[in-house]
């Protein structure tokens, strides 16, 4: 349901109405229930990677020694976190 | 022109119109939105809040969000003035104003990094204009949770059959978010078993047995409210997949199922022979008070709504494929929310002055009677369809509400930080206790107007901040700039006149005031001290309100005089 397009522009092609009736359903009914569940799966990530990987932000929680255990695990995840991590939030952010 | 036919061919054409007349020359002299020019959500995409998803996805989702029971109400206080005026003032917002708003405030959070308004304001006004939206955004809050406590209530008590329907309903979410998370059933199987489960609700909610009514007489409507707070407590502090999420899935079927009858019944309107009933005009001035600015604010969100900006800005603008998507999702769904109104306005329009003063003035009572009225033709009794649309109501106030009291929670904390006022429970007893006691002891018009003048305002600022960065990027920002003075002295003024009228009453003591029964009776003083937290509430949105205004506008200048920096540009961007 997610768009694959890179990045929209050429080679667009338009869309059946089979499509776009499912796409407009889709956004109406579970859109915004999707993106809560994304965001609850984030929170409970962030603690994972806070867990494991907190002294590379000065907070050791777990001994190295066990982090070094589970860093090639945690590796793939450890730039989108800290995007997330590091994001400016606002109040205005968490309205939906 | 007797039916309600033609105004929706009207507003068909008008909204045609405006989006691809207007809207598509607006595009192309201010905006020039860039097929190729990288969006937020390519720019960052995470996966959980930025990443591009289709138009006709977020069209629905926008719509979804921003659709309530703003447009379905309000037109009923602007039937004070007749119809007409209402009518200009639907199709006339929409196509000047509403979607300039919704459609600028998704363009401008694009063109500042997906950033929401929260940031922007502080960009643009200093850390002085965050607070006082922060502040602004606070009272709104409590007004938008005192309305529609207090109309849920105000249905439960005329019509009890919808208590038990929306019961139902409630227990059907319940019971399918643990058969969609806990069973881990499919959605295909979930969503036949909740059908069955509403349809159970919607049929007990016409049988006698079920139709509970309270015993305490005139304190009926305050112990409705009471229940209503009770439920709102419980869906804002259990976790997000346990209630809320499952509840608005199971809603959003007979919510959107009741507007496609209603418009389908004002369409058909020619063949059923259903005729208005409402003179055109009826004066400048009404109960509600003078048609300039009043009208302006009653019909909330379906002419323009400041809600539909926090929405664009804050989720829907991160998950933009690319810019062009901007206009069909944002100036789409607030156009087709204007139909929402039109819709509205023609079930109350088909109903006599007679049939409405029957129903005790109850813009809820007028709605369900005028739809049930317009689709006749549906083969379901009068009882029946009075539960389906009253519970859609409600339906519409508890999905909307349970999420204002969790932002209420999340602004809480925000502004109380480590105090204990920003504990879970505390937060949310106090962001329910404040606007409980305003619906138990608000009238109906008065509470509304509060609502409908801090919306507007919103709403007005939200445009400020769009002028500011077309003025700041060198764009022409004159079409939004008269729309944004407009909105924001209408506003302004909205607010003063009903802060006045509830100065009035305070000053005359307890036998003038704005209290409803059976707390004007039974407690005076109590009343009278309401009045004037009334006429603080009032005061304090017009304070705020005035120095957002004298801020946005400042700013304004400086991005004229081209004393504000440009926005930072990332890769991708022009």
């Amino acid at each position: 349901m997610f768009s694959k397009k890179k990045n929209g522009g050429e080679g667009e092609k338009k869309a059946g109405l089979g499509t776009i009736l499912k796409g407009v359903l889709y956004g109406m009914a579970s859109h915004g229930n999707v993106t809560a569940a994304l965001r609850t799966r984030m929170h409970l990530e962030h603690l994972f990677m806070f867990i494991t990987l907190g002294d590379m932000l000065g907070i050791p929680v777990l001994p190295p020694y066990y982090s070094l255990r589970i860093l090639p695990y945690a590796v793939p995840n450890i730039e989108s976190w800290k995007q997330r991590v590091f994001r400016e939030r606002d109040f205005t952010d968490a309205i939906y | 022109m007797s039916t309600p036919f033609w105004f929706v061919l009207l507003a068909l054409i008008a909204y045609g119109i405006a989006f691809w007349g207007y809207g598509k020359w607006y595009d192309r002299t201010v905006w020039k939105p860039d097929p190729n020019r990288t969006t937020p959500a390519h720019m960052y995409t995470d996966g959980v809040e930025y990443f591009p998803v289709s138009k006709y996805v977020l069209w629905g989702y926008q719509y979804k969000s921003v659709a309530a029971l703003g447009p379905i109400l309000g037109p009923f206080i602007a039937l004070n003035y007749g119809w007409a005026p209402a009518l200009a003032w639907i199709i006339l917002g929409n196509f000047f104003i509403g979607w300039l708003q919704d459609y600028g405030a998704i363009m401008v959070s694009i063109r500042n990094q997906g950033r929401s308004f929260g940031p922007i304001t502080y960009e643009f006004t200093g850390a002085g204009g965050r607070s006082t939206l922060l502040g602004f955004i606070l009272f709104y809050l409590v007004i938008i949770s005192a309305t529609f406590i207090q109309l849920i209530a105000t249905f439960w008590n005329i019509f009890p059959g919808s208590f038990f329907a929306t019961l139902g309903i409630i227990v059907t979410g319940v019971v399918v978010g643990q058969l969609m998370y806990k069973v881990k059933m499919g959605v295909g199987a979930t969503t036949l078993i909740a059908f069955v489960l509403m349809i159970i609700s919607f049929w007990l909610g016409t049988i006698p047995a079920f139709q509970w009514k309270l015993p305490f007489g005139a304190w009926n409507h305050a112990t409705w409210a009471l229940i209503v707070a009770a439920i709102l407590w419980v869906a804002s502090v259990l976790p997000l997949p346990t209630f809320i999420q499952p509840f608005n899935y199971v809603s959003f079927f007979p919510a959107f199922l009741a507007v496609i009858f209603i418009l389908l019944g004002a369409l058909l309107s020619p063949a059923t022979g259903v005729t208005l009933a409402q003179p055109a005009w009826k004066g400048f001035t009404s109960p509600a008070g003078p048609m300039w600015p009043m009208m302006f604010v009653a019909i909330a969100c379906g002419s323009i709504s400041g809600w539909h900006s926090l929405v664009g800005s804050s989720s829907t603008s991160k998950q933009l494929d690319i810019e062009t998507d901007a206009h069909p999702v944002g100036a789409g769904a607030m156009l087709s929310e204007g139909l929402l109104a039109l819709a509205s306005l023609a079930a109350y329009m088909v109903l006599s002055p007679q049939q409405i003063a029957d129903l005790k003035n109850s813009s809820v009572g007028a709605w369900v009677f005028g739809a049930t009225l317009l689709t006749k033709w549906l083969p379901f009794s009068d009882a029946a369809l009075r539960v389906f649309y009253g519970t859609v109501l409600v339906i519409y106030a508890i999905t909307v509400q349970a999420l204002v009291t969790r932002f209420w929670r999340l602004v809480s904390a925000e502004v109380f930080g480590q105090s204990p006022l920003a504990q879970k429970h505390v937060s949310t007893f106090i962001g329910l206790l404040i606007p409980w006691v305003l619906a138990v002891s608000g009238t109906w018009n008065n509470i509304w107007l509060y609502f409908g003048g801090s919306n507007q305002l919103l709403a007005g600022l939200a445009l400020m901040l769009i002028t500011i960065h077309l003025a700041r990027v060198k764009s022409p920002s004159i079409y939004t700039l008269i729309p944004a003075t407009f909105m924001i002295v209408t506003t302004l003024s909205a607010l003063l006149f009903q802060t006045w009228v509830f100065l009035q009453a305070a000053m005359a003591g307890p036998k003038a005031t704005k209290v409803m029964e059976p707390l004007k009776s039974a407690a005076p003083a109590v009343a009278n001290a309401l009045d004037w937290v009334s006429v603080l509430i009032g005061l304090a949105l017009f304070v705020l309100g005035i120095r957002m205004a004298v801020l946005t506008y400042q700013a304004y200048g400086r991005a004229v005089s081209g004393a504000m920096p440009q926005p930072t540009t990332v890769s991708g961007d022009d």
